[in-house]
């Protein structure tokens, strides 16, 4: 591709040569298979949907009818429901993107002090990542069970009354963002560890030298140099933490009533229980543009970022 | 329906229709049935070696997934709506024929019962005769029959010399006593199912049915802020500020009733049928022989009421195999079968004679007043768009039992939702 771009965007226009030619079709049916693929898995769905966004069409009911943005005008302006959603998935997010920054950075300055075997704590690190969402919601789903989990078995060893984590709307929904910070700051950590080695040694050295302090190296030198990775960091886990499902899903089910219940959550109900694919695809439209929103405000951020570097 | 536009269309455009199984060996035909984990798979197993036994050119697998009836009815979903033939023979709730029928996904079997159908059906329980015909086509075969019951601990009500309550007041007092005198904290006076699930609808329509009260109006829209549906909102609150129930009973699925009273710790609990079984035969039963089970109560002054449930046959509309998946749904759905289930599970039959057969009332001495109480169970609201109506209903009632939601805010809630379900 590269070559034929080249050839065409000269000022001045030549014929291609026969080798051009014969490059630029090699170039095209070597991108076909690819943009084949991503047509039928990327565009082809994301277009479909978007198409019945604008139908009511429920899999219960015959029947396939144009409404126009019936759809998005009442998950907009009628649906509480679906602005209760959105409203915890914000909060989600709000909670748990710092949380996990926050354990995840402190994980990462554990790993990368110099331990005589690297592994068990580099184990210690990934296990969460590598585990299945919905296994991480099942076990701490247990650890916050009422009667047999091991949280309130904490509780009554230390004489304090047994909780209801899972059935009071706010404690459940702690106990949500404490299994997704868990779960997340793994993540963190890896990308962060990465960014944590990167940083020479020499500049530690050199602030020894000139008396400053543990905590002032960490501020003046790891924060910043750090920063790169950590807006990466933030990217990824904003991304997912709008699209949270898996957890809150195997642990509460979104309750009690809907306390726990996300935006993605809500569309699996609509689309996979209630085969109102219309409404669903309408919701799942809506929320694709609040993730975008979220992820341009820090592109934007970065490109100011490396604009200054 | 005829276009497929399901949201799966990416999966099933990744996935070359060319997987479709070869005709591997001619004479050799594989079903494979779903079932879920609280309909004893186990039981299905001995049922189906009885059928390969008998008809040696078929073998039957069995697929066992879903915890509750709508995890069940989750995974059946997403099979079918991408119209994949994997699945030959599905066991599905009581309140879904309608959806099945509404969305095709159920071979109907009119042509091939032909001629008997009449008399094939006229053999059923009338409930599960009803609930299987939808708009005059037979959409599945019932396979076995249940209700709710009253399943109380013999040893503690006669340790204080009370007898099974007729009322739901006579129950919270009972187990006030019961609980005051034992003065174990484990153990509570009554459970049922409370978690956001299918059975907590039942939850919810049990006292509303026996304070005598309707789901829906004459003209059939539902009536979802009669007196009666607040007293069932007021029996739950009751049992919740006298601390009968368990403090977490907005967590509790149907299976967690079974296993907090097999531990002997419950007094009473609102169960279904299968529940027996496992207390007379499990090895880690505390209950064993301590056990009786009884209708439900009501409110004073009114006929005791319960849910109807139970579990359909339904050959899939997209089965490669549906002449033999139909054989083997009327072998499931047949006397004998109903017979062995009685035994092995304390499923409840699908047929009258069988509920006075000996060999199962030597299994299951209450299933002379069972009968009684299925054929006047109560049935949850039939509609194709049941999951969500019943979602409504489940997730109102999950808040209310957590305390999220008045009884007031909880109607209203139901309300407006539901009138857009039934617009």
């Amino acid at each position: 591709m590269g070559a034929s771009v080249t050839a065409t965007t000269g000022a001045k226009r030549y014929k291609l040569s026969k080798l051009e030619k014969s490059e630029r079709l090699l170039g095209i049916a070597l991108l076909t298979p690819a943009a084949l693929l991503l047509l039928a898995v990327v565009v082809y769905p994301i277009v479909e949907l978007l198409i019945n966004s604008l139908y009511s069409y429920r899999l219960t009911r015959p029947g396939y009818r144009f409404i126009g943005l019936e759809n998005y005008a009442y998950a907009l302006f009628e649906d509480d429901r679906f602005w209760h959603a959105t409203l915890n998935t914000v909060i989600f997010a709000v909670v748990t993107v710092p949380g996990a920054l926050v354990v995840g950075l402190g994980l990462a300055l554990l790993a990368n002090q110099p331990f005589k075997v690297k592994w068990p704590v580099r184990l210690g690190l990934l296990l969460p990542w590598a585990l299945p969402l919905v296994f991480a919601g099942l076990i701490f789903r247990w650890f916050f069970e009422y009667r047999s989990g091991i949280v309130n078995a904490a509780f009554e060893f230390v004489g304090l009354p047994p909780q209801n984590w899972i059935t009071d709307p706010n404690l459940a929904f702690f106990a949500v963002c404490v299994a997704i910070v868990w779960k997340s700051s793994s993540f963190m950590a890896l990308i962060l560890l990465a960014g944590l080695q990167t940083i020479p040694k020499s500049l530690y050295e050199a602030a020894e030298v000139d008396g400053a302090s543990k905590f002032q190296q960490f501020v003046e030198i790891t924060l910043p140099m750090l920063k790169p990775a950590i807006v990466v960091a933030l990217i990824f886990r904003t991304i997912t933490a709008i699209q949270t499902f898996d957890i809150p899903y195997a642990m509460t089910n979104g309750g009690p009533g809907n306390a726990t219940e996300t935006m993605a959550m809500y569309i699996h109900k609509t689309t996979i229980d209630f085969l109102d694919l219309g409404y669903g695809s309408a919701l799942a439209a809506i929320m694709f543009v609040v993730s975008a929103i979220a992820t341009s405000v820090y592109l934007r951020h970065t490109r100011r970022d490396t604009g200054r570097n | 329906m005829t276009k497929f536009r399901a949201l799966f269309a990416s999966a099933a455009l990744a996935l070359p229709l060319a997987l479709a199984a070869p005709p591997a060996d001619a004479q050799q035909t594989t079903l494979r049935v779903f079932v879920g984990g609280q309909q004893r798979p186990d039981v299905m197993r001995q049922i189906l070696d009885l059928f390969q036994q008998r008809n040696p050119g078929m073998r039957v697998d069995v697929e066992v997934g879903g915890a509750t009836s709508d995890q069940q009815q989750q995974y059946l979903n997403t099979v079918l709506t991408s119209r994949d033939s994997v699945i030959d023979v599905m066991l599905i709730d009581v309140i879904r024929p309608a959806q099945f029928a509404a969305a095709g996904w159920a071979e109907p079997l009119d042509s091939y019962l032909g001629a008997e159908r009449d008399a094939v059906m006229g053999r059923y329980l009338p409930a599960y005769r009803e609930a299987n015909i939808v708009g005059g086509r037979v959409i599945a075969l019932p396979y076995f029959a249940d209700a709710q019951f009253l399943y109380y601990r013999t040893d503690l009500l006669q340790k204080y010399n009370l007898q099974p309550p007729r009322t739901w007041d006579e129950l919270m007092s009972h187990a006030r006593t019961v609980m005051q005198g034992e003065n174990n904290p484990n153990l509570r006076g009554f459970s049922t199912a409370g978690a956001p699930i299918e059975g907590t609808v039942c939850t919810m329509l049990v006292p509303m049915w026996g304070a005598g009260g309707q789901f829906l109006n004459a003209q059939g829209r539902p009536n979802v802020n009669s007196p009666e549906i607040r007293r069932s909102f007021q029996l739950w609150s009751d049992m919740k500020a006298q601390n009968v129930t368990p403090p977490n009973l907005a967590e509790i699925p149907t299976d967690r009733i079974r296993v907090d009273f097999q531990a002997g710790n419950l007094l009473f609990a609102m169960q279904w049928g299968y529940a027996w079984n496992r207390f007379q035969n499990d090895a880690d039963s505390q209950v064993k022989d301590k056990t009786r089970v009884a209708p439900l109560p009501a409110f004073a002054g009114n006929q005791p009421a319960t849910c109807i449930g139970g579990w359909q046959v339904a050959v899939s509309a997209f089965s490669r195999n549906k002449a033999q998946a139909v054989q083997l749904v009327r072998f499931l759905s047949s006397p004998e079968v109903s017979k062995m289930q009685a035994i092995l599970a304390s499923h409840l039959p699908v047929f009258p004679e069988v509920y006075s057969d000996p060999d199962v009332l030597r299994a299951n001495p209450w299933f002379e007043f069972a009968r009684n109480s299925v054929v006047t169970a109560r049935s949850r609201p039939v509609s194709p768009d049941y999951p969500e109506i019943s979602e409504i209903l489940r997730t109102n009632m999950n808040a209310f039992l957590a305390g999220t939601r008045t009884a007031d805010q909880a109607i209203a809630d139901m309300n407006s939702r539901l009138a857009r379900v039934y617009r």
